[in-house]
């Protein structure tokens, strides 16, 4: 068991070739910072939970010399437990101010709220395939172009049901909801080749409701709206 | 599967040919037994009962049911998962969709749900000195309105019928527009028939312990098991009742044309806010007992009384409190904008803080005792870590802006099996082992408890820890493959052995119980050395308790009274036992209710109109046979 | 009421109680969707549909019937058995023409094309309105059972207090839903 619990531990010194970890964009890397500086913290309390819990198991564990042993009549110890209350409480403010700024940042909006600024693209999820309208209208079904280096703002619509929208190493995921617009950002792009999919359940045909991001450099992203 | 009968060809899927030929055999076998063996009348017996007891056996026998059929579906989960691209069997698409919804839906509510309500009708009332619980009809009726939406449900893939809407019934998935079978509806139903009666069960054993425990027994010397039934039974109140409304209103949805969770008059994520406000409390009503019974067994085992009672106690509280305030965690991606969701963030990550408490409690439960590593303890022992590295995942998932990346991902899958198996799965073998002697006078024997609990935590650990890295690779949650370049091949192929490794750990259970009922080795009335008020009574625990009434002077009153070598003081001034008398009725309250069901499901109005009917007609019964009648107005001769 | 029986009856109080907890938490939610979607985007506006007259009239029965019952609740305390009946035969007189009015009520809106699923604001109002209907009409089938009672020679004085005070609660609670209901429901769209 404790073997297994050292593998991403290898993992992540190896410099991580998990994808969501390998980002490709400033959104998707402030996500990564967050889950590989929120993962050392915890690490943290894990590790001390199982060295307390260890050493206790053993030194406390019943052997034949300790058969008449009766324990002392312990009711607790309020130092003690203040302790282990205040250290998590400040673990915890030491997660939570990164995690405000990040979320801040990136939160999905209404469209009607939110700015419009950069490359806009109009996304429709339908059962069970993706429709990327650009600025000037050109159109294509489950393959997404975009320029590298730029902010992307994309406004998602559904058709149907709810689909969520989502590259893992853009950026995190967005609801697509019948009956309401959002917007995600997905700021500065790297070039390359991404894979994206359906992440909320949307019936028969969800596994198979994947699609293709490719950044490109700005000048093949003109020629590709001029086609 | 074709098959021609009447001049016309119907199409059977396998799997269902093959769900019909095992329950047709197991279903003779069982007859076959019950009627050589002449135990029909047991049946029968436990049909009427109402003994607490008993009540609970149904819970538990139940659930662990449920759980054989429920693990099976995990297996074939991870078979069709163990390979990319994989074929398996019929479980790609539609199937797959309706593996893991029945997976989920049984899993939570017909397997983690009555085994906790059947170790709470059995133990607590013995625990705090109560003869039964407060009212021993309506807990009958609990269990058979439980029984009725269990099976209401499972019949569903009997006839091919299957939800696919997975365990949270996403609208407008599930809106009739986009799944117009029937299938829906056995969700409906069944989840709201049972829902009923769990919240009856709550409502019981909150009346239970507020006002039938033993002289003395005040509150801050209450076992911390019964503590966490009494804060869980408040939260089962709260968010079932939400969860009935919720499916209420997605009823009138289906059935009747209204449009509260629709894209374009309603608003489909109104159904997630219902969902959550019942689904989050819903986990920690699943973990709080389980803690509990923890408590309880690391106490007992470490010859110790539990550390810290009082901040143990005001944890429970507060988690269950927090409880309330968490649910949009659950759905940080839907856009409801960064105020909310940083709000939320910061309330789920305050749970950690209790539970942190609680863990260091119990760590230092267990320093300076003395730890015997008896199978319940060693179940309580597995719990500790594995909980833990399930919480700090968690923790991990109330950071929003890092939920965006791991929300509907197998990080999630990971996390939620690390608590859910960590706290109830292993809570409840703890407690299945640590009472088994009270439930049936029989000791399950040690050695293949051991054979279980190691097997079980191994299996478990290779299932789920590989999940956490598939996720991060990006594999989504409710796909039925994936393919080779995704680079998550032996990770999958690992859990899925995992998974196989508990399937076999299960299988020592059941040799386990047939051994033990082989060699009916009674045991006395305390085998552990115990020092809470079930183990004053006989094994197994006889309809009537505690006559003479005990007076409790302090916590762990009977394992100091044991120290100091006398036994516990007793009283004849006590309250009336409740008044119970067996009854058919129960059974067949919760049986008008299915047929309300199933003409509701298929439509077929007259049917569920005679069902309402007969429920009424039921009620009016009831009403002219209360038990209460031979008592009241008979002066105090009865006392 | 001796020692024992007080002490069951207490019992039935306290879950009788934690279950109007239940039912309060239920008419919250229906309570908490109804004015989440009225008024609707489409449809009729709620003004257009409520007849003050029909609420004022309906109010008037159900809530005096809390009254009526009070009586009847003196008359099992005082053991007065005329008392008692007159007091819940004027319930179940009001209860019944409450229910009445309503039905006339729905019936006249359905007349108008105000239908369930005409608009969402329709429907969250049908729901919530209609479970309460629902409960005024189970209460009335309670009250006939309670005469029965009343009148069976196995049912002592005791019992039969314990049953009427048991649903003297259920009444009296359904009576402050309505009141809510009127408040929250009616009130604002009514000019
Ligand atoms: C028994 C069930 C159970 C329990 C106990 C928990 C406990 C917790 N859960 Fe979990 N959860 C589920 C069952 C459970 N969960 C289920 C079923 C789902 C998925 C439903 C679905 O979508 O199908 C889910 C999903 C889920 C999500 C949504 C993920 C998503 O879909 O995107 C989140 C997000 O915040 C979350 C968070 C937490 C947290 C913070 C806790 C905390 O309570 C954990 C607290 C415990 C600890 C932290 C460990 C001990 C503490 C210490 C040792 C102290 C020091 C610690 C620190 C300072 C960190 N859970
Ligand atoms: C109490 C809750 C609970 C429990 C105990 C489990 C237990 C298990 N779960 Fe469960 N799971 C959920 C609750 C639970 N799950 C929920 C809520 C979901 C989400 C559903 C959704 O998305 O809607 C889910 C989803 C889920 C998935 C994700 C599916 C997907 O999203 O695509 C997977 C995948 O591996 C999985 C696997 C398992 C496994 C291997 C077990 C194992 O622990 C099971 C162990 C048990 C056995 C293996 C049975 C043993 C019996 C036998 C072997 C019988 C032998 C038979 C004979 C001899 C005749 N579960
Ligand atoms: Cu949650």
């Amino acid at each position: 068991m404790k073997k297994i619990f050292l593998l991403p531990l290898l993992l992540f010194l190896t410099g991580c070739n998990i994808t969501v970890l390998d980002p490709k964009s400033d959104t998707a890397s402030e996500q990564a910072f967050l889950i590989e500086f929120s993962f050392w913290i915890m690490m943290f309390v894990v590790v001390t939970v199982f060295i307390l819990f260890t050493y206790f198991v053993i030194k406390y564990r019943y052997t034949e010399t300790r058969k008449h042993d009766l324990p002392q009549d312990v009711k607790g110890n309020i130092k003690l437990e203040i302790t282990w209350i205040t250290i998590p409480v400040l673990l915890l403010i030491v997660l939570a101010v990164p995690t405000l700024a990040i979320t801040y940042d990136q939160s999905p909006q209404w469209t009607e709220e939110s700015d419009q600024s950069g490359v806009v693209i109009d996304v429709v999820g339908k059962q069970f395939n993706w429709t990327f309208t650009h600025a000037n209208g050109t159109e294509e079904m489950d393959k997404l172009l975009i320029p590298e280096g730029e902010s992307i703002v994309l406004n998602l619509k559904s058709a149907d049901v709810i689909h969520s929208f989502w590259v893992p190493q853009l950026g995190g995921k967005v609801d697509v909801i019948p009956g309401k617009e959002l917007t995600y950002e997905i700021n500065n792009p790297k070039k390359g080749t991404y894979q994206g999919k359906c992440a909320e359940y949307c019936g028969l045909g969800h596994t198979d409701m994947t699609f293709e991001v490719k950044v490109v450099s700005k000048q093949a992203y003109e020629q590709y709206l001029q086609k | 599967m074709k098959l021609s009968m009447f001049g016309s060809e119907y199409s059977i899927p396998t799997d269902i040919v093959a769900a019909w030929v095992s329950v047709i055999v197991i279903g003779l076998v069982a007859t076959y037994f019950v009627v050589k063996k002449r135990k029909l009348y047991v049946i029968w017996d436990y049909m009427k009962t109402t003994n607490h007891r008993k009540i609970g056996i149904l819970y538990l026998l139940f659930g662990i049911l449920y759980f054989f059929r429920a693990g099976i579906d995990a297996l074939l989960i991870r078979t069709q998962l163990a390979i990319p691209n994989n074929d398996f069997w019929v479980f790609q698409g539609e199937k797959y969709n309706e593996l893991f919804t029945t997976h989920g839906t049984l899993m939570i509510f017909f397997v983690a749900m009555p085994l906790l309500l059947g170790l709470m009708n059995i133990a607590v009332p013995l625990q705090i000195g109560a003869r039964d619980l407060a009212f021993p009809f309506l807990n009958a009726l609990g269990f058979w309105l439980f029984f009725a939406g269990s099976v209401f449900f499972n019949l569903a893939f009997f006839i091919d019928m299957t939800p696919e809407v997975g365990w949270t019934g996403y609208a407008p998935l599930s809106r009739a527009a986009f799944t117009p079978g029937a299938g829906t509806e056995f969700y409906v139903f069944g989840l709201q028939v049972s829902g009923l009666g769990t919240i009856f069960t709550a409502l019981n054993l909150i009346v239970t312990i507020v006002r039938h425990r033993a002289p003395g027994m005040l509150y801050t010397r209450m076992p911390l098991f019964a503590w966490a039934s009494l804060i869980t039974s408040f939260l089962i109140l709260i968010a079932f009742t939400v969860l009935a409304i919720a499916l209420y209103l997605l009823m009138f949805d289906r059935l009747f044309g209204t449009g509260f969770f629709s894209g374009d008059e309603g608003d489909p994520v109104f159904w997630q806010h219902l969902f959550w406000i019942f689904g989050h409390p819903e986990v920690y009503i699943l973990a709080l007992p389980a803690f509990g019974i923890f408590s309880d067994i690391i106490s007992t085992f470490s010859k110790k009384r539990v550390f810290g009672y009082g901040t143990m106690v005001a944890s429970i509280g507060l988690i269950g409190f927090l409880g309330f305030m968490v649910w949009v965690h659950h759905m940080f991606t839907v856009g409801l904008g960064p105020v909310v969701n940083t709000f939320f963030a910061i309330t789920t990550m305050a749970i950690a803080v209790p539970t942190g408490i609680k863990v260091f409690n119990w760590l230092f439960t267990m320093r300076g005792g003395v730890i015997h590593f008896t199978t319940p303890m060693l179940f309580a022992l597995g719990f500790i870590p594995s909980f833990v590295i399930g919480g700090v995942t968690g923790v991990m998932l109330s950071l929003s802006a890092a939920d965006f990346q791991f929300h509907d991902t197998h990080f999630v899958v990971a996390h939620f099996h690390y608590v859910i198996i960590a706290s109830t799965i292993l809570g409840v073998f703890a407690g299945l082992y640590y009472w088994y002697p009270k439930i049936t006078g029989y000791i399950l024997d040690e050695k293949l408890g051991k054979w279980h609990f190691w097997t079980f935590l191994i299996g478990y650990h290779v299932t789920f820890f590989p999940m956490h890295i598939t996720g991060l690779e990006g594999m989504p949650r409710r796909v039925y493959t994936y393919s080779e370049t995704d680079g998550i091949f032996l990770l999958n192929a690992l859990s899925t052995v995992g998974a196989f490794l508990m399937g076999i750990s299960m299988l020592f259970v059941i040799w386990n119980v047939y051994k033990t009922h082989k060699m009916k080795v009674k045991v006395s009335h305390d085998p552990w050395n115990g020092r809470t008020l079930e183990w004053t009574v006989p094994s197994p625990a006889p309809v009537h308790t505690f006559e003479p009434m005990p007076v409790i002077q302090s916590i762990d009153a009977y394992w100091y009274a044991k120290l100091a070598g006398h036994v516990l003081p007793t009283t004849t001034d006590v309250r009336i036992k409740p008044l119970e008398r067996d009854s058919i009725q129960p059974f067949c309250i919760a049986m008008s209710l299915l047929i309300v069901s199933t003409g509701l499901t298929f439509r077929w109005y007259w049917l569920a109109i005679t069902g309402g009917v007969a429920l009424f007609a039921m009620l009016v019964l009831r009403s002219f046979t209360d038990e209460r009648e031979d008592f009241y107005g008979k002066g105090d001769e009865h006392a | 009421m001796h020692k024992q029986e007080a002490a069951l009856f207490q019992d039935k109080k306290v879950g009788f109680f934690i279950y109007l907890g239940v039912e309060t938490i239920m008419f919250a939610v229906l309570f908490a969707t109804y004015m989440i979607f009225t008024p609707a985007a489409n449809g009729p506006y709620p003004s257009e549909v409520f007849q003050s007259k029909m609420v004022m009239l309906s109010s008037f029965f159900l809530l005096s019937s809390s009254g009526t019952l009070m009586v009847a609740e003196r008359g099992v305390r005082e053991r007065k058995k005329n008392k008692t009946l007159l007091g819940l035969r004027l319930t179940l007189v009001l209860a019944i023409v409450f229910l009445g009015v309503e039905v006339y009520e729905f019936y006249s809106f359905v007349q108008e094309g105000y239908g369930l699923s005409t608009s969402v604001f329709l429907s969250s109002f049908y729901v919530l309105v209609g479970l309460h209907a629902a409960h005024v009409a189970f209460g009335i089938g309670w009250m006939i059972v309670l005469f029965i009672q009343f009148r069976r020679t196995k049912v002592s004085a005791s019992l039969y207090e314990e049953k009427q005070t048991i649903f003297s609660y259920y009444w009296h609670f359904v009576d402050g839903i309505w009141v809510f209901i009127i408040l929250l429901v009616y009130l604002p769209y009514i000019t």
